[in-house]
């Protein structure tokens, strides 16, 4: 039956009306949002890149344009829109991705575009002048490290050493570290306590930071200093109750307990070290050669700062990984990829990755351009001489596919919290993070299949 | 075509023909003005359905399907669980906790907030020199962003260089880790009690609809101005504390603040809220993107969405009795 022409419009009928217009709006939307970057390659065209401003601010959008004749899109990195993307079909051309923890993990669920044959044909991004460091974006369907290539480090560290301010040693009277040998894990918590200094509960002078990138990189980094893993063979659990991860977390947790330093149970509202070094309120700061770039531009603070090798356990290998590794990866759907190799071969192979190289702000990841990382002064040779002797101990620690680093560390840090207060032992910890952890690494399991 | 007339409602319209179906007077006119201005409300009304129906039911029936299935947003091996996710959140003692301490955090802050409102608000109703610019004043928090109020109150706060230790070791007492446990709590209500000015408007506005009659009638009868108050303002007010009791017990079961107090920002923010921070919303926000269970995450929303809907009706249980509406009853007729 047919409505009468001029009847009034019934409710149900409106409401019928309605979620037909509710369907049509909704795939306009869709046929929208698949407008986004479609079918262009090469030059005159246009890219999404999804990155943060500090990445690609909008100077290096314009010189992409001038160098490469391609548009950048640029939308700010989020991992929520950037997983709505991916779902909806129009991911970006190429996304902002730390490495260390991203590349196992999106390789694993297939979201990423293996490059290795853009690489084989590439005159500027050469296989033999890439860092190792780039290994951190392989990974071979187990173990990351090896099999394709899915990204490229822009620049790197080697985010287990760290920075000392020498005249906050001087105050304290405490020996400065050598540059070139590592100390131990305990003699730099011994250190921190001797030189954090406290009035009326505050804490004026931090002794030292030590929390790594993530957690998920710092704790394997850290065992696999002590000689063990972190991971089974396979990367399918964890276990904090060997030897090597309980001494690990037994000497976080001491960190975290004797408040030497931020952590969860004393933050630092500055989020990051930089500001607080940088003030003279930090004595030892657990970053790499990437935060001489900030510690440069400050000449009074680069007379006092010193660059030292990554602590190592008693009786454990010399072991200096990269936690992080930033850089960008394409996703297997991107629309363009032509033209978004060709931007991804000029950010980090031209003239971007040689202004980074020169800046001080990290290493860069292709080997022909370690001559430009900056060595006039005073400051560049000494910091570049410490680097280079620590490149020596450089190594890829591999992670677990099935868990991403925010997981890892959402869990580490609900379950030792109570732990970082002392309400928990360390192996009533290490029992509890087993259990969390692996329940998670399960269910990653499960869905990568 | 027939038409059930027995069951039209449309007493003295004009009755179509059997022929035609239509009218006499359409055939000649064109619609009803009763056709009209149906038109005209669901014309007016369409835009809203459309847009509640895009952006309100259309997704919370997206989430209600993932809250069935093991999905991740990315991982091609999802499937369906059933009520899998709702039995394992029933077991879930983290899910229980995060609820218990958004529980307590409403439990607190919206007595406090709606006391100190109305107090403010019973303030700024008299006769004060100056009175438009304490208004202006006491409302300005509530209209400052929450990032930026985040932002505020961690700088306040930090233990090391904030003015609240600052204050507190100027008087010789030691610092507190304000934002960490076991005071983040009290750092959470205080930055609801700073914006207490939204609710301060709303109460200003109810307390100036008070007639002034009914108190100039006590104050003849000898009653005390707080006798007054608790018994001609109080109960005129309200249907505007039952609101204000509403909306503040969903908004604070629905809090993203810790996440804004957290020495990191965004995602990586989740990792380091203190545990007593650790509510229900931020709970759901953990499982969805650090976590990446779509389902799960999902059905914690609709959990939620069903006990914000019972904790409501029983408000309304319970205020029933004490809820005065003033409503002229010549116009209810």
């Amino acid at each position: 039956m047919h409505p009468r022409a001029g009847a009034p419009l019934s409710r149900r009928r409106f409401l019928a009306l309605s979620a037909a217009g509710a369907g049509v709006g909704a795939a306009a939307l869709n046929g929208c949002a698949l407008q986004v970057s479609t079918g262009v390659s090469g030059a005159g065209e246009t890219i999404t890149v999804m990155a943060k401003a500090d990445d690609l601010g909008p100077d290096l959008v314009k010189q992409a344009k001038k160098d490469t004749g391609i548009s950048i899109k640029r939308v700010d990195y989020d991992i929520t829109k950037l997983i709505a993307m991916l779902t909806s079909g129009s991911p970006p051309d190429l996304v902002r991705g730390v490495g260390a923890v991203d590349a196992a993990f999106y390789a694993a669920r297939d979201v990423m575009q293996e490059l290795d044959s853009y690489f084989a044909t590439s005159s500027v991004l050469r296989p033999d002048d890439l860092d190792p460091v780039n290994d951190l974006w392989r990974y071979d369907g187990k173990v990351q490290g090896k099999g394709p290539r899915y990204g490229l480090a822009k620049d790197f560290s080697q985010d287990s050493m760290y920075w000392y301010n020498t005249a906050a040693f001087d105050k304290k009277h405490v020996a400065y570290p050598s540059e070139t040998e590592p100390i131990t894990f305990e003699e730099w918590l011994d250190h921190a306590q001797h030189l954090v200094q406290r009035s009326k509960g505050q804490t004026t002078v931090f002794g030292g930071s030590y929390n790594g990138l993530v957690k998920l990189t710092l704790m394997a980094t850290m065992t696999a200093s002590a000689g063990g893993s972190l991971f089974a063979d396979d990367f399918t659990r964890v276990d904090f109750t060997t030897p090597e991860a309980r001494k690990v977390l037994a000497w976080y947790l001491d960190y975290c307990r004797l408040k030497v330093g931020p952590s969860p149970v004393l933050p630092d509202p500055n989020g990051w070290d930089g500001p607080t070094y940088q003030a003279g309120r930090m004595a030892m700061s657990n970053n790499g050669y990437w935060m001489g770039g900030m510690i440069g531009a400050d000449k009074k603070l680069a007379e006092v700062s010193r660059l030292a090798p990554a602590p190592v356990f008693a009786g454990g290998p010399r072991i200096s990984a990269c936690q992080g590794g930033t850089g960008m990866w394409m996703p297997r759907k991107a629309r363009n990829k032509d033209a978004a190799w060709r931007v991804f071969e000029w950010f980090f192979g031209e003239a971007p990755a040689k202004a980074r190289a020169s800046s001080g702000w990290g290493i860069p990841s292709l080997k022909s351009l370690r001559s430009l990382m900056p060595h006039q002064e005073d400051f560049q040779k000494r910091t570049l001489s410490a680097q280079r002797n620590e490149l020596k101990h450089f190594s890829v620690v591999a992670v677990s596919p099935y868990i991403s680093g925010d997981g890892f560390e959402s869990l580490f840090n609900q379950a030792a919290t109570p732990a970082m207060h002392g309400e928990m032992s360390v192996d009533r910890l290490a029992g509890r993070l087993n259990s969390v952890i692996n329940q998670q690494i399960k269910r990653g399991k499960e869905q990568v299949g | 075509m027939t038409v059930d007339q027995a069951s039209s409602p449309a007493v003295g319209r004009p009755r179509p023909t059997a022929k035609t179906g239509r009218t006499r007077s359409t055939a000649r006119t064109g619609p009803s003005m009763t056709t009209r201005k149906h038109r005209a409300f669901y014309m007016f009304a369409s835009p809203w359905i459309i847009g509640f129906s895009l952006l309100t039911i259309a997704p919370m029936a997206y989430a209600l399907w993932l809250s069935f299935t093991t999905y991740d947003g990315i991982s091609p091996h999802w499937h369906y669980v059933g009520l899998g996710n709702y039995r394992e959140l029933m077991g879930d003692s983290v899910t229980w906790d995060a609820l218990g301490r958004a529980g307590l955090f409403a439990l607190t802050s919206v007595p406090l907030s709606i006391i100190a409102g109305l107090a403010l608000a019973v303030l700024v109703n008299r006769p004060l020199k100056a009175r438009g610019l304490f208004r202006t004043l006491l409302y300005l928090p509530a209209v400052v962003p929450p990032v930026g109020a985040g932002i505020a109150f961690k700088n306040l706060f930090d233990q090391n260089s904030g003015a609240a230790n600052g204050a507190l070791t100027f008087f010789g007492f030691d610092a507190i880790g304000w934002l960490a446990d076991p005071y983040a709590r009290y750092v959470l209500v205080m930055t609801v009690l700073w914006a207490a000015g939204n609710i301060m408007i709303i109460s200003l506005a109810g307390l100036q609809d008070v007639p002034r009659e009914l108190h100039e009638a006590a104050r003849i009868d000898g009653a005390s101005a707080w006798r007054a108050f608790r018994s001609i303002t109080v109960p005129l007010l309200s249907p505007v504390l039952l609101f204000q009791t509403v909306t503040g017990v969903i908004a604070s079961v629905q809090t993203i603040m810790p996440m804004l107090l957290a020495p990191t920002a965004g995602t990586g923010g989740l990792t380091s809220i203190p545990q007593s921070n650790y509510t229900y919303m931020i709970h759901v926000f953990a499982e969805y993107f650090a976590l990446g269970r779509y389902g799960y995450a999902s059905a914690l929303l609709w959990v939620l969405f069903l006990l914000i809907l019972i904790a409501t009706g029983l408000i309304f249980k319970f205020t029933s009795g004490v809820v005065f509406y003033n409503v002229d009853p010549e116009a209810q007729k």
